[in-house]
């Protein structure tokens, strides 16, 4: 029954944004199910995608995951008849910004888990891991991180001097 | 007809400031303002700046050139609040102004009935640090300006102005826009880092957006802190995206952000970038019709969802 | 500085099977702000709980982080042990090492410090939560009930036997609805307006029920144990307390040609009318359309010769105010028609059958109009075209129904036994009639159900063909009805002097208008939605909304009246608290940064959040700010995520408390 374990170079960091009623329950039912995924998600529970701000998603890149996960319910199955129908706009908004940006929307997934969808759970989380762990580390927001630089170059002859008069 | 001159005719802003005066002047005097906004004449030649008037004896000193290139629903959303206290307003406002108090009236800042709004039709005006005294061209009018689809206001209580014969301009933002959407994710990404590595932070583009009426900014919030408030490249890129975010489907496009941008970083780029995707996923675009709910605030059930899994 | 208690479970070898619970402890006890860590075989076990409660004592802890299963498992049992051990409920959360580790990987190293991260993340989440308490809202002790048929008089009887008001709505001149309508019913053929009209009569008699009928909701406002309903009683030309009911004004009115609606446009009433003669309150209606008086100004004849002087012309809608702490809706059904919809409507008509045009073929109400001693053929079953008695009738089953490309999906559960019932009602009146059924399947699960549609069979000789009806059309004075017969395999064709088709069971037109002014959810079909298909099938998701009857979809009776009493009981328990206590998880407004751009009004779900206005002491106006009402307030957050500001923050899932779990990780 045990699967072999391959061992990879590069184990990414996934953070799974998710909707208390329908994914986070979905992702308990892959539990009761025991079915098996890579154990690179962290899950933050909602009580709706609608509670989701993309500055959330934003933050979670900043502090070093690899690939970000949003998930709710589906249209319609909503817990608060709307929240996921907000959600879905805002989220459609903030990936264009991000794509504009250029960050690899490859990192970037949303998905609709209801609470019976243990195994889609499983094949949505997954697949994210491998194909970020494909892609290898999230670089570009880390390096912004432990960059420290002055904003503008030292471009110009007048600011060359001034900098190096600086006693 | 098309313009073979490659300027503007000048005649229209004089037409344009002998009407604003007028105008001024009716509603001061028979009280249905208490105050004009409007703009005036810069201490430097060729400048303008915005102007209060209250005094119906100083309306002359009311302008309108290339150099009026203020959005004053600013001094009616934040700034100079407190003009609003006197009572009804009069505001003068270019084609791409009055998108923006549109704007702020659906946001709840305005009331339509507290406004006389006197439009005026727009040529152009001037980009940031064109020379101030020739007639606008290629060379010195703004990049918004180009491509302006609201030269002259609809829905304003009075409009004054004829719109001139207008040369071709080459849309250099529509350009740009188009250069960086053909880009790699990895090429944007450089072009970003780079332009938000310049910012220092200084939130001018903040400061002179109608949009930005927030009492305490997000950005601004230590708890929790969601975006680093010192000049760093890591903080820079965060603000930038949240403030494009909390612009998006708002925005009505009068790119002041841009123009007073002391890095010259070009910030319209993204507002631009997420009209195009609102107008393309939604069919919103900032007009010159009060909305209910902006794109952001209503849905559809059959929205696109195709990105989603 | 913090002192937050971790508490690791081992679930038995559950987690600790995959997990190294030790060590997970261990390295939790090094997070900053953590006093004390442990791990137990059984944290939900007694000794388990009272090694949490205490440690809180011992330890003096703020904070309480349990690693053990799903808190959709155990966190109310923990929270209950946090708050016994006189720490407030809301510090205590629980890490998911189980559904979300151990159960999930097989790896011990990953599982290990995957379930070490989940732990810290929880960490960093408890210290920045904050003490919440209930939020407790008055009740007032008052039910609404819109719709007035078997499901809205069920209801109200119940919920105004247990002692408490209640407001009855019927849109029509009088309540019945459906059921009135009806013959005899199944399984048991006793008739329906026996049974139906003393609860209608008990219903206008109860000193706890207040009638409006005639009457619909124009608006509602509040939240659960708080609404105000606004409901317009429509203008009906006779006021109500001078009516003595002595038919007079009916009796002598000029115009008697209108086709009577009650009677599916069988029969014909006055344009001063009560729809049948059992009418509660038995008090007429003019319908303005068709008076004369309202058309030409002459006439005024009700008026001349009503005693009592009850004939108002001028009578106009009124508006009445009533607060009310529950609803029951239960507007029922109407039914599918053949005849062309309107462009744009997904439902299609019959093309086939004659679109409606056929007068011979009806629908199973009209049947029951004829069937019925009431109706207007005194119970006698003859065509509608010519009055001649039928001598074959064909039923077609399902039409509409699970046609999906007719633009249903769904049974409508009730045919399959009223058309049984109509074949043997037919056979006890016309004992020389053959009557044919048309059917897909024999749907009878109820008691005594399937033993009534053997009776038709078996008893009433009713002659059940499987298979479909392609067209019907008319030749001569007879309707040729062609069809299959898919169990011998063969096309039949069958000359009939009636159809009755078994049309679909749709909402009530408007449904969806309703539902919208209620802030509740329905289907694709405007059937209203249950909170829970299963568990709770009579709760709306909107609180203090409940279903009764076929609004939430095709019902029988017996059904219905269930639902209706279990909606009632649902009144009752609302109502069993003169306040009512709900989890602390809605959002709140700063009040000193909100600057009403009011994005949250406009995304809110459940229509929770106002406008408040902020004036000084001399009562001038500061500034408006957004205001949510806590008892209507659902705690989706979407409001939140959509302030510009984040000057409404969702308690119990604050930016501080998602940025403290995103910084941990």
């Amino acid at each position: 029954m045990h699967a072999h374990k391959e061992n990879h170079a590069f184990e990414p960091k996934i953070v799974a944004f998710v909707c208390t009623w329908c994914t986070y329950a979905g992702a308990d039912l892959a539990g009761t199910a025991r079915l098996q995924y890579p154990a690179n998600t962290r899950v933050v529970k909602f009580p709706c995608t609608g509670r989701i701000d993309p500055v959330f998603i934003l933050r979670a890149f900043q502090k070093g995951a690899d690939g970000v996960l949003v998930s709710g319910c589906h249209p319609g199955d909503c817990h608060y008849m709307a929240g996921n129908f907000h959600a879905r706009r805002r989220f459609a908004a903030f990936r264009a910004l991000l794509d504009f940006i250029g960050v690899d929307l490859n990192r970037l997934q949303f998905s609709w888990v209801s609470a019976a969808e243990g195994g889609k759970w499983v094949e949505v989380a997954t697949e994210l891991t491998e194909r970020v762990r494909a892609m290898g580390p999230m670089r570009e927001f880390r390096e912004l991180e432990t960059e420290e630089q002055w904003s503008g170059a030292i471009d110009t002859p007048e600011l060359q001097a001034a900098y190096e008069a600086i006693p | 007809m098309t313009n073979t001159a490659q300027t503007i005719d000048p005649a229209l802003y004089a037409a344009v400031t002998d009407a604003i005066r007028a105008e001024a002047k009716k509603v001061l005097e028979a009280g249905a303002a208490a105050a004009v906004v409007g703009w005036q004449a810069g201490r430097r030649q060729g400048t303008a700046m915005p102007a209060i008037i209250t005094d119906p004896a100083k309306v002359a000193e009311l302008i309108f050139s290339p150099a009026c290139v203020n959005n004053l629903a600013l001094y009616l959303s934040k700034a100079k609040k407190e003009i609003r206290a006197r009572g009804r307003i009069a505001i003068v406002v270019k084609g791409c102004d009055l998108k923006a108090l549109v704007g702020l009236m659906g946001e709840n800042q305005l009331k339509r009935e507290d406004l006389h709004v006197i439009g005026v039709v727009c040529a152009g005006v001037q980009r940031a640090g064109a020379a101030k005294d020739i007639p606008l061209s290629e060379e010195t009018i703004a990049g918004k300006c180009r491509e302006c689809t609201v030269h002259t206001p609809e829905g304003a209580d009075v409009t004054v102005g004829t719109l001139p014969d207008l040369p071709h301009f080459t849309p250099v933002e529509s350009e740009e826009l188009s250069r960086l959407e053909a880009m790699t994710p990895a090429q944007r990404w450089s072009f970003w880092k780079e332009h938000f590595a310049r910012c220092i932070r200084c939130y001018a583009c903040r400061q002179v957006c109608p949009f930005c009426y927030c009492e305490q900014c997000l950005c601004d919030r230590n708890r929790p802190q969601a975006v680093e408030t010192t000049p760093r490249p890591a903080g820079n890129m965060a603000w930038h995206i949240v403030r494009a975010m909390h612009l998006a489907g708002r925005c009505a496009g009068c790119a002041e952000c841009e123009r007073v941008c002391p890095m010259d970083i070009p910030l319209n780029l993204l507002n631009r970038k997420m009209a195009k995707e609102l107008k393309e996923l939604y069919g919103h675009e900032a007009g010159f019709e009060v909305k209910e709910k902006g794109p952001l605030a209503q849905y559809r059930e059959d929205d696109d969802q195709s990105f989603i899994k | 500085m913090s002192r937050i208690g971790v508490f690791v479970c081992h679930c038995g070898e559950n987690i600790a099977r995959t997990v190294d619970v030790e060590k997970v402890a261990a390295e939790a006890a090094r997070l900053p702000g953590v006093a004390y860590a442990t791990d137990y075989k059984y944290m939900c076990s007694d000794p388990g709980q009272n090694l949490l409660k205490n440690a809180v004592a011992e330890h003096r802890l703020d904070g309480i982080v349990v690693a053990a299963c799903s808190p959709r498992m155990h966190e109310k049992t923990f929270r209950n042990a946090a708050k016994s051990a006189g720490l407030n409920p809301f510090l205590c959360e629980m890490a998911n090492i189980r559904e979300h580790c151990s159960w999930v990987h097989e790896d011990r190293d990953e599982a290990t410090a995957k379930a070490s991260d989940i732990v810290a993340m929880m960490v960093a989440r408890v210290k920045k939560d904050k003490r919440l308490v209930p939020i407790t809202v008055p009740v007032t002790k008052r039910a609404l009930v819109i719709g007035g048929g078997i499901a809205g008089i069920q209801a109200a009887l119940d919920i105004a036997d247990a002692g408490h008001q209640v407001v009855l709505v019927e849109r029509e001149p009088s309540i019945g609805g459906h059921m009135a309508q009806l013959s005899e019913t199944f399984p048991t053929l006793d008739c329906s307006q026996c049974i139906m009209t003393p609860k209608m009569v008990d219903a206008a008699n109860h000193p706890n029920i207040t009638l409006h009928t005639y009457s619909e909701i124009e608006s509602v406002d509040g939240y659960i144990g708080n609404f105000q309903i606004t409901v317009r009683k429509k203008a009906r030309s006779v006021i109500e307390e001078k009516c003595t009911g002595c038919g007079v004004c009916s009796a002598k009115c000029p115009q008697k040609k209108i086709p009577n609606a009650f009677d599916k446009n069988l029969g014909t009433r006055p344009a001063i009318y009560v729809p049948f003669p059992q009418a509660v309150p038995n008090t007429p209606v003019i319908d303005r359309a068709n008076c004369t008086w309202f058309k030409t100004g002459k006439c005024g004849v009700c008026q001349k010769v009503c005693g009592p002087g009850a004939i108002d012309y001028e009578q106009e809608d009124r508006l009445i105010v009533e607060p009310v702490g529950a609803i029951v809706v239960a507007t029922g059904f109407e039914l599918y028609s053949i005849t062309e919809k309107p462009k744009g409507s997904p439902i299609k008509g019959y093309g086939e059958f004659g679109h409606g045009t056929i007068p011979d073929v009806i629908d199973g109400l009209t049947f029951e109009r004829l069937a019925s001693a009431s109706g207007p053929t005194g119970g006698k079953i003859l065509r509608p075209s010519d009055g001649r008695e039928p001598k074959q009738v064909v039923f077609v089953q399902c039409v509409g129904s699970r046609a999906r490309e007719k633009g249903i999906s769904y049974c409508s559960k009730i045919c399959c036994m009223y058309t049984a019932k109509h074949t043997m009602l037919y056979k006890h009146k016309v004992h020389d009639g053959q009557a044919y059924v048309f059917f897909m399947d024999a749907r009878t699960p109820g008691k005594s159900y399937d033993e009534f549609w053997r009776r038709a069979i078996e008893e009433e000789e009713a002659v059940y063909i499987r298979g479909m009806v392609s067209r019907l059309y008319q030749k001569g004075d007879k309707i040729v009805v062609m069809g299959s017969d898919v169990h011998v395999g063969v096309q039949v064709e069958i000359e009939a002097d009636l159809v009755v088709l078994a049309t679909a069971v749709q909402p009530r037109a408007g449904a969806d208008t309703l539902a919208q002014k209620l802030g509740i959810s329905y289907d694709s079909y405007h059937f209203y939605s249950e909170a829970h298909a299963k568990l709770k099938p009579v709760e709306c998701a909107t609180a203090g909304i409940y279903l009764a009857g076929a609004c939430q979809g095709p019902k029988d009776i017996p059904d219905t009246v269930s639902q209706a009493s279990a909606a009632a009981a649902k009144v009752m328990t609302l109502f069993a608290k003169d306040e009512l206590e709900r989890e602390p998880i809605v959002a709140k407004v700063n009040e000193k940064n909100c600057v009403a751009c009011l994005y949250c009004k406009k995304v809110c779900p459940y229509g929770a959040v106002e406008e408040k206005e902020i004036r000084d002491r001399q009562g001038n106006l500061i500034r408006v700010v957004a205001y949510v009402n806590p008892g209507v307030c659902g705690g989706c957050g979407t409001c939140q995520a959509s302030c510009p500001s984040k000057s409404v923050e969702l308690d119990g899932y604050t930016d501080e408390q998602i940025m403290a779990m995103i910084e941990a990780l």
